[in-house]
């Protein structure tokens, strides 16, 4: 399924390393040597990057093209368009009738998905290695041009709206992750939830495809990624004459240059669902971008908030208090801003102040007391972990190649990172913790409960509008 | 002839695209596929320890990980009149053993970068663990002391009740649960396989300590479990350190587990169309359910092979219909869940509620449909083709080889399985596929149950269904085959 998924943080990666980890009694643990990715880079005249790595270990080939697009690009009053249009990609060319990459995909073993982030718009295929010169002529093709027909356009608008519908109104907490967005940023069109809505996906139109394509799905806004079992020398030749003919157009590109500016003072806001059953409470704070060096702590922070039941959130609201049928918190750092985000789903009974003040005393907790050098080294084995388990598929390490090239603007970090990683220091995570969360930072504050428990005099308002 | 005549077709179509036509050179055509190059994959390697425990190993070098999974040939179907008993005692193996409490057994793995996590499914309760090569002893200590010495401690078992509860109480609200649970009920009715897994808010607020402690002692024992390592570590490492962990486990001391049939169908529930009216629901939840096959039955591979054709992956014709050709819903799909004695086999889809029976005739028709007309040569071989590329990626992580591995040795299968499973689908024939969907997935005899908002719909589908059964969802039981509650609030305890 052409799903979206939220971008989420932090790849990061290996140079050949060795690291100490937890300190037990006995023995050192968590030696690892992590494989450097040894990715070649060029850049084509007409612009596109493209990022490789040789490796033979299975006969497949994960290939992804990472447009530098994403659900802040949607146009004013058709928000949700930047992944509607993605839905189109997969639609007619000048050469390829609609769907055929699921025939060059799924058809030969592979398959293929795209998704949508806030600043990028992704497509990925794992195939066979013997396809690999069939997907690169592909993903050329849909790159140089799009046709797509009324009756397809209309026809692939309702499937979003479903995708709308299924993943965001009749799951019982899918309406707050729109608040979440909508709630947090003041002026930054990040305040648009990338799914969009029904009505402004109603005004989407076909002009408006061909427009978009033409505006950011170029050469010169594009990364392509291939790793896995093929000679470099005949990918060079083949990403040549496939992607090398797309031309560059001569337009600048568009970019967002709105600022969010720091929040003023603290709002809190309270929102009903009919299908809720136990209320939930959000608190978010604004965050530096992606490549802030803040963003190291702000990892190993959130990973011991929430990493696994032995983490801070888990242990207190979950576990002794038993405030909490969840909690958990997350970076959710982005190109032009961030938030970090602390979340619970109460336990029966329980009331939203009373998760609110807990969330908040782990947030003070970090800021007051400097954390242990036992839960520093378990962030740091949960870290390494985390890292050897993206790296076990070429769709994995791709990915992390994808994600340091074009979100974090350096595709030596897949190397460098895990060292940063490690290196962050129990006074550094303080440090940030404070920074960000301290006195002065302004809480956005959000109560969802369930429909029941709104007020009369709400409820009565709300029927007469 | 029929497959010629689809390909006709595919080239009108490809004429039709109106830009195509309008294409004043010809069309470029994809450059073709260099040479296939062979798949292998990893041979598992196994010993019996003398207390009866197989330890199977598969090594894939060069990871940095070990995985490894304790299954117990004993799940959620031994719930008897208790659903959710198998799931809670699983859940709570990680949960505070004689010597580590919860807390002290997640801080001990998590301090290694490790997981560890425990549960049960139909056929077997697992607990399984990943981590770093580097720790695989520590790690693996932890691991065999929750299974084999959990203390189901009174406030860990509330603690987990509590939760349950709250789980189900948000599961239950989600139209796609429902329909599963409902599915489940109307194919198996009373016997072993009807239930939720995880039990219903009766259930779970029935079960007591002893039920516990009793299913832990009958199942969990040498004789009738499994433990599969995989990673990064030399198979005679492996054997050393599960015979180290695992040589002085002893079972209960009550006799050996017996044997108990189940999961048959239920004889009434033939065709029942069940509509759940959730009048908040913002979409329906649409399910075809009927019986299937077990995992033993030699026509596994043919019914994997039609399972793909109708509804296993995105160019399968479920999803070509509801959502490719006519945007009615963000996916649609089939699975053939075939288990111990019996299997579950679900179409399903979501969509707005006012095409709930549009969807339900359609993914009624796609069934007959296959087991009517013969399949094209050019649509079985993509389709298994897909079929072979999933499993082959499955196989790409250490996680998912360990699981293929205890999956085949759950049910008594060959482990080379792994190696013969893709010519095993090679072999089946269009002829094959049609024979299974007539035995197994036709559209009569089928069953459906819809969740949703039934004002929206109701009409339609009664139009379509006249035999249909409404239950508002606050008259919906769980714990019962006809899903309707009486005028007692209890759990009804009925001996099998």
């Amino acid at each position: 399924m052409h799903n979206r998924r939220i971008v989420i943080a932090a790849a990061a990666a290996a140079v050949l390393l060795l690291l100490a980890g937890a300190v037990t009694p006995t023995r050192v643990l968590a030696q690892a040597r992590v494989q450097r990715l040894d990715y070649r880079s060029r850049t084509l005249p007409n612009g596109l990057r493209v990022l490789s790595v040789e490796d033979h270990s299975s006969p497949t080939v994960a290939i992804q093209v990472w447009y530098k697009v994403g659900a802040k690009d949607d146009p004013q009053g058709r928000s949700g368009f930047a992944h509607l249009f993605e839905h189109m990609m997969f639609k007619s060319t000048r050469n390829m009738p609609s769907e055929m990459l699921d025939r060059l995909t799924e058809d030969v073993g592979g398959e293929n998905n795209a998704y949508t982030g806030d600043d990028v718009t992704v497509y990925h295929e794992v195939v066979p290695s013997h396809y690999l010169e069939t997907l690169l002529w592909a993903e050329g093709e849909r790159m140089g041009s799009l046709n797509v027909s009324e009756a397809t356009f209309a026809s692939e608008r309702d499937v979003v709206k479903e995708e709308f519908r299924q993943n965001y109104l009749t799951p019982p907490y899918g309406r707050m992750s729109l608040l979440l967005d909508q709630k947090s940023f003041a002026v930054h069109p990040y305040t648009r939830p990338g799914i969009g809505n029904i009505a402004e996906l109603n005004a989407a139109t076909l002009p408006h495809v061909q427009a978009f394509h033409r505006t950011f799905y170029r050469p010169d806004n594009a990364t392509l990624v291939v790793v896995g079992d093929f000679d470099a020398k005949q990918l060079d030749t083949w990403v040549d004459k496939y992607l090398g003919r797309v031309p560059r157009p001569a337009a600048p590109l568009p970019r967002v240059t709105v600022k969010e500016p720091p929040r003023t003072r603290e709002r809190r806001y309270v929102e009903y669902g009919a299908n809720v059953p136990l209320p939930a409470v959000a608190i978010t704070y604004l965050a530096p971008t992606k490549v802030s060096s803040d963003a190291f702590a702000l990892s190993i922070a959130d990973m011991i908030l929430s990493g696994g039941e032995s983490s801070r959130l888990y242990r207190k609201l979950v576990y002794e208090q038993q405030l909490a049928q969840e909690a958990y918190s997350y970076n959710d750092l982005r190109e032009q801003a961030g938030l970090f985000v602390l979340r619970a789903t109460l336990a029966g009974g329980k009331k939203p102040e009373q998760a609110e003040r807990a969330l908040m005393a782990e947030l003070k907790r970090m800021q007051d007391s400097p954390i242990s050098a036992a839960e520093l080294n378990k962030a740091r084995n949960q870290v390494l972990t985390g890292l050897l388990r993206e790296r076990e598929t070429n769709e994995g390490k791709a990915e992390a190649l994808g994600e340091a090239a074009v979100l974090l603007n350096n595709a030596e970090r897949v190397n460098t990172d895990i060292a940063r990683l490690q290196a962050v220091t129990a006074a550094d995570v303080q440090r940030v913790l404070r920074k960000y969360f301290g006195p002065g930072a302004k809480r956005v504050v959000i109560y969802y409960l369930p429909e029941s428990s709104r007020p009369t005099a709400t409820k009565k308002a709300q029927e007469a509008r | 002839m029929i497959a010629q005549l689809k390909a006709l077709a595919a080239l009108l179509l490809l004429a039709a695209l109106p830009n195509a036509a309008r294409a004043q050179e010809a069309r470029e055509t994809p450059p073709a596929p260099g040479a296939p190059r062979p798949v292998r994959f990893p041979k598992p390697v196994e010993r019996t320890l003398p207390n009866g425990l197989r330890v199977i190993v598969i090594e894939r070098p060069g990871t940095g990980l070990v995985s490894a999974q304790a299954l117990i040939k004993t799940g959620g179907e031994a719930d008897r009149n208790l659903p959710g008993l198998a799931d809670m005692t699983a859940t709570l193996l990680t949960r505070g053993t004689t010597t580590r409490s919860a807390p002290q057994i997640a801080e001990a793995i998590e301090a290694l970068g490790g997981s560890l996590n425990s549960g049960a499914r139909w056929d077997a309760s697992t607990a399984s663990v990943t981590t770093l090569a580097s720790s695989v002893t520590p790690a693996m200590t932890i691991f065999a002391d929750v299974v084999r010495r959990p203390a189901f401690q009174p406030a860990e078992i509330e603690r987990l009740r509590t939760q349950t509860l709250d789980d189900l109480s948000i599961a239950l609200r989600d139209p796609g649960t429902l329909a599963v649970y409902a599915a489940a009920r109307v194919v198996f009715g009373d016997s072993p396989y009807g239930h939720p897994l995880g039990g219903t808010p009766e259930s779970v607020k029935a079960i007591k300590r002893a039920d516990i402690t009793a299913f832990h002692r009958t199942h969990y024992r040498p004789q009738n479990a499994l433990l599969v390592i995989g990673g990064d570590i030399k198979a005679e490492g492996a054997f050393n350190l599960a015979r180290r962990l695992f040589e002085d486990w002893r079972g209960g001391d009550s006799p050996p587990v017996p044997v108990r049939g189940g999961g048959q169908a239920s004889a009434k529930a033939k065709g029942r169309v069940v509509v759940i009216d959730k009048p908040d629901a913002e979409q329906a939840a649409i399910y075809v359910a009927r019986p299937t096959i077990a995992r033993t039955d030699p026509a596994y591979y043919s019914g994997l092979v039609a399972n793909s054709v109708l509804g296993s992956g995105f160019s399968s014709r479920l999803n070509q219909e509801v959502r490719i050709k006519r945007g009615l819903s963000y996916g649609a799909g089939s699975s053939l869940g075939a288990r111990r004695w019996a299997g579950l086999f679900v179409a399903e889809s979501q969509s707005k509620n006012e095409s709930a029976g549009e969807v339900a005739a359609l993914l009624l028709s796609e069934l007959g449909r296959l087991a009517t007309e013969p399949i094209p040569g050019t649509e079985m071989t993509p389709r298994k083709a897909t079929l072979t590329g999933s499993f082959a990626r499955g196989l790409e992580t250490t996680g998912g080889l360990v699981g293929q591995a205890a999956s085949l040795a759950l049910y008594g299968l060959n482990l080379n399985e792994i190696n013969r499973f893709i010519p095993g689908v090679e072999t089946v024939t269009a002829g094959d596929v049609q024979n299974f969907s007539r035995m197994h997935l036709g559209a009569e005899g089928a069953n459906v149950d819809v969740v949703g908002n039934a004002r929206l719909f109701l009409d339609d589908l009664s139009r379509r269904f006249p035999g249909l059964e409404v239950i508002p969802v606050a008259q919906l039981d769980l714990n019962r085959a006809d899903l309707r509650r009486t005028g007692a609030k209890t759990l009804k305890k009925t001996a099998r």
